[in-house]
């Protein structure tokens, strides 16, 4: 019932929520960090590709903090190494297949925690905050804290090959030999869901490790030895969504922080791009025989894919214009010795990649990697001790439940229209008299003429305005070189 | 802001929106203190006009008492009265204060002066209330007839008389100073101004009205609590129909009295209850209620919009929060922004189920609950019986009546 006091009510909350948008992009002027890139000196050299550099030419030529982020452990004794970063990028975890398990401050050095626990390790992952981690181990998982007591054993979670962390929700993922995908919150110890993921086609005898995150849905993918890519949920016993993605055994799945790109490899050595809107395959490249052994997005969309002992870092991906099958390498790095490499990550807000190999760590600089103006309130990666205490308090007083994780986020700011219609239907059955309420029905935009003309208007606009800014970042770049 | 560093925005909204309205709900402790002392059940309440800690209260044993109610004590009492006292006006400059009572006579007294009235009026009936004018040395009494007196004289100015019937309470508006209104025993409501030798206008209801409260700052409204159990909020320019009704109460409304700011209204009821009501909306935002706090006879709303003061029939007044869950006392920065930070997040999300179920949920008492449901029963038939009348009559022959529309019997100028 549109009164005019309601109607005068509506008109000053949307006048609100406009100017609050309007703050909202005046603040970012407090984005004072830039991006790192690395640009090409095509007056001294016409031949020179990025690529082509190596890690020992990027140390020499940035500034000394900046350097020491380049640096390689060698812990050939342990096998290889898992690696895990906390949200805040500060804190680096280290696991080795033989048992060893290292908790330290990357940046500084700091060494938080050193232990072998004496068995079989299949992953590790911070929790919520770096005084506690989790440990997947041969039989269960076990959760330490940082100073290295083990803190809890988690039984509900056992013989997990990979492990995956949703921060919002405080839910441990953990994948199954047995195939079992197990969710545990882990603010109250409890397990919320286990299913079993075996494709009914008969194809999985047994669990997959292959498991990946969607960070903007808190969805957890899992890539199928039939080349299956399912999505899961807590709240449903069958995989949200199955997509066939290749032909072949999946090597490996890694999903863009957005939620919007998808980036599998598999054993038929190509890697496929899918939009994860539509569930479409946006390009398509060609890999080294076997397909990557590990992907992972950083947090400016650089795709990283590690091939045995090779690990290759991508930019530009999903580019429309290119329609080439060749991957757009930016840079490669080969580890010494040839140590396969077990895992790659990306370190939230700095422009590094850590690989674990097996003979150890190394950590490589990547100019443009991480996302440069951090929010304090969301990770803050210079957190004092009490600055994390009080975080800690907000993180669980924000906690999502997990029957809240659906796969369109926006399905809690829409309207019900469902509910409202059974709503009137019930009461229509108890008494014979409803009172008709309008439910305000979406206004169809009708495009004549008119209307077309002043889309397409608006769209060369928009594409002129696109390359007017290139431009100017074209000539800025020149310039500061 | 870079919306893509936060994810989840709403899920996390509605997570805070749920705790701050679990919050609001933890902390909803109203009642303060009782205020002892009353040796019979309180008749009547009146703040005191420019003091914020005065409050003057009269019992049905005569007495009256002054309480401090930052300090919670009785700063004196004073016999003022052979029977009820049956109302207390303070002057709009808070010197004096007049009381009438069963005795038939108006004192006024002096605020310092506990001994003696200054001054004492025999009159010729019972009176029933007073209010006094909110600029002139003028107030009104009401009994037989609805009376004006000036303060110096020992006759009445002027006495307005529309039928037979006694008048039980009359109220001065305090915007629109010249105007008042009075409840009679013949179930009606009416309007006098002052400058007129005759009433303005009658509207007849469909039971008694108890007592009627000005808005203080809309000059044309005024709420009347009623012996149907509920509140009709009229604006004089249209007395046909009330803007609204309030419905909440399970037994007759004894008192109602206006926040400073006009926009809730606190009613005590027969059914020991107070119920603070928005002053636009059909139901109320909360319930106060205490084992032993029996029937409800007068409440009033502390000036400084914080407080709503509640005596009953068990001689007892008690202070409680007009706010449930506010917190009494300084709240740093930080502290005022997360509380209103909450309450902008309990208004964006009042309509989600769960949230709207936690904020609703008051725990009531086991008559007013039983009492309730069976109203709702009754109404459910009514409007089912009307509703089959419909569908099985002509179309057009029985018309949808707004239950406000029924409301006023007559109107009479």
């Amino acid at each position: 019932m549109a009164t005019r006091r309601t109607k005068k009510w509506l008109h000053v909350k949307e006048r609100k929520s406009k100017f609050a948008t309007r703050q909202a992009t005046r603040s970012e002027i407090l984005h004072v960090e830039e991006e790192g890139y690395i640009a090409p000196d095509t007056v001294d050299n016409e031949d020179e590709r990025i690529v082509d550099l190596t890690q020992a030419d990027i140390k020499s030529s940035v500034d000394i903090f900046s350097a020491q982020k380049r640096f390689d452990l060698q812990l050939p004794l342990y096998g290889p190494y898992h690696i895990d970063y906390t949200r805040n990028g500060r804190h680096l975890l280290l696991g080795g297949r033989k048992g060893h398990v290292a908790a330290f401050d990357w940046q500084t050095k700091k060494l938080h925690c050193e232990l072998n626990v004496m068995e079989q390790i299949n992953d590790v992952k911070w929790l919520h905050i770096e005084t506690m981690y989790a440990v997947a181990q041969r039989q269960w998982t076990y959760i330490y804290d940082n100073q290295g007591v083990e803190v809890h054993c988690l039984k509900a979670l056992d013989r997990s090959l990979h492990l995956e962390f949703l921060p919002y929700h405080f839910l441990l993922a953990a994948t199954n030999e047995a195939g079992y995908l197990s969710y545990i919150d882990v603010s109250i110890g409890k397990k919320v869901a286990a299913y079993n993921t075996r494709i009914a086609n008969g194809n999985g005898k047994c669990g997959t490790s292959v498991m990946c995150q969607n960070p903007s849905n808190a969805m957890i993918g899992l890539g199928h030895a039939g080349g299956v890519v399912t999505f899961w949920s807590p709240n449903q016993r069958e995989p949200v969504v199955k997509m066939l993605a290749h032909k072949s055994t999946i090597r490996s799945v890694a999903v863009e922080r957005t939620g919007t790109y998808m980036a599998t490899s598999g054993v038929d050595a190509k890697l496929k791009i899918w939009d994860l809107r539509t569930y479409k395959c946006v390009n398509e490249y060609r890999t080294a025989s076997t397909g990557a052994s590990a992907l992972t997005f950083s947090q400016k969309n650089l795709l990283a894919a590690s091939y045995r002992d090779i690990v290759e870092i991508y930019k530009d991906l999903y580019d429309e214009e290119s329609s080439s099958t060749e991957l757009p390498r930016y840079l490669v790095h080969q580890c010494p010795n040839g140590s396969s490499i077990a895992s790659i990550a990306f370190c939230p807000y700095e422009d590094v990649l850590g690989v674990g190999h097996d003979r150890g760590f190394v950590s490589l600089l990547v100019p443009g990697a991480g996302e440069p103006n951090f929010d304090a309130l969301e990770a803050n990666p210079y957190q004092t001790k009490k600055q994390r205490k009080h975080a800690e308090v907000k993180q669980l007083l924000d906690k999502i439940q997990p029957d809240m994780i659906t796969l369109d986020n926006s399905v809690l700011s829409e309207i019900d229209r469902k509910a409202f219609v059974r709503k009137q239907d019930e009461k229509q059955k108890e008494f014979n008299f409803v009172k008709p309420k309008e439910l305000i029905a979406k206004a169809e935009k009708k495009k004549g003429k008119i209307g077309k003309r002043l889309a397409r208007k608006s769209q060369i606009h928009d594409a002129k305005l696109k390359e007017f800014l290139q431009q100017k970042q074209l000539k800025r770049q020149k310039t500061k070189k | 802001y870079d919306p893509d560093l936060h994810p989840f925005e709403v899920a996390r909204e509605y997570t805070r929106a749920m705790n701050a309205v679990k919050m609001e709900r933890i902390f909803a402790r109203p009642f303060i203190c009782g205020l002892d002392g009353h040796r019979d059940s309180v008749q009547c309440i009146t703040k005191h006009s420019t003091q914020l800690s005065l409050l003057l209260s009269g019992s049905c044993d005569g007495e009256i008492k002054i309480w401090n109610v930052a300090q919670r004590v009785c700063q004196g009492t004073i016999p003022a009265h052979n029977g009820f006292v049956r109302g207390i006006c303070v002057i709009p400059d808070g010197e004096a204060f007049y009381s009438v009572g069963n005795d038939k006579l108006i004192k006024r007294w002096t605020m310092n002066n506990y001994e003696t009235p200054a001054m004492t009026i025999v009159g010729k009936h019972v009176f029933t209330s007073i209010d006094h004018h909110y600029k002139n040395p003028q107030y009104a009494t009401s009994g037989e007839t609805v009376s004006l007196w000036d303060e110096q004289r020992a006759q009445p100015l002027q006495t307005f008389k529309w039928g037979a019937d006694s008048h039980v309470r009359v109220k001065f508006n305090p915007i629109e100073t010249t105007v008042l209104a009075s409840c009679a025993a013949d179930r009606s409501i009416i309007l006098y101004d002052t400058r007129q030798s005759v009433p303005l206008r009658k509207i007849t209801l469909r039971m008694n009205s108890s007592t009627l409260a000005w808005n203080p700052l809309e000059a044309f409204v005024f709420t009347t609590a009623n012996e149907d159990y509920n509140l009709y909020s009229f604006d004089i320019r249209y007395l046909q129909r009330p803007f609204n009704i309030h419905k909440d109460h399970v037994a007759a409304v004894t008192d109602v009295d206006y926040s400073p700011t006009g926009k809730e209204f606190v009613s005590g009821s027969y059914d020991k209850t107070i119920r603070i009501f928005p002053s636009d909306k059909g139901h109320s935002r909360d319930i106060y209620h205490t084992k032993r706090m029996q029937h409800i006879t007068c409440v009033q709303w502390t000036s400084d919009n914080k407080y709503v003061i509640s005596g009953s029939d068990e001689m007892c007044l008690r202070l409680w929060k007009a706010k449930a869950s506010e917190k009494l006392g300084v709240t740093r920065n930080r502290e005022a922004e997360t509380l209103e930070y909450n309450e902008a997040l309990k208004e964006k999300f009042s309509h989600f189920p769960k949230i709207k179920r936690i904020a609703r949920q008051r725990h009531v008492p086991k008559h007013v609950y039983h009492a309730k449901r069976e109203h709702k029963t009754i109404q459910d038939s009514q409007k089912r019986h009307e509703a089959n009348a419909r569908a099985n009559s002509k179309p057009g022959s029985v018309p949808f009546v707004s239950e406000r529309s029924k409301l006023v019997l007559e109107e009479e100028e």
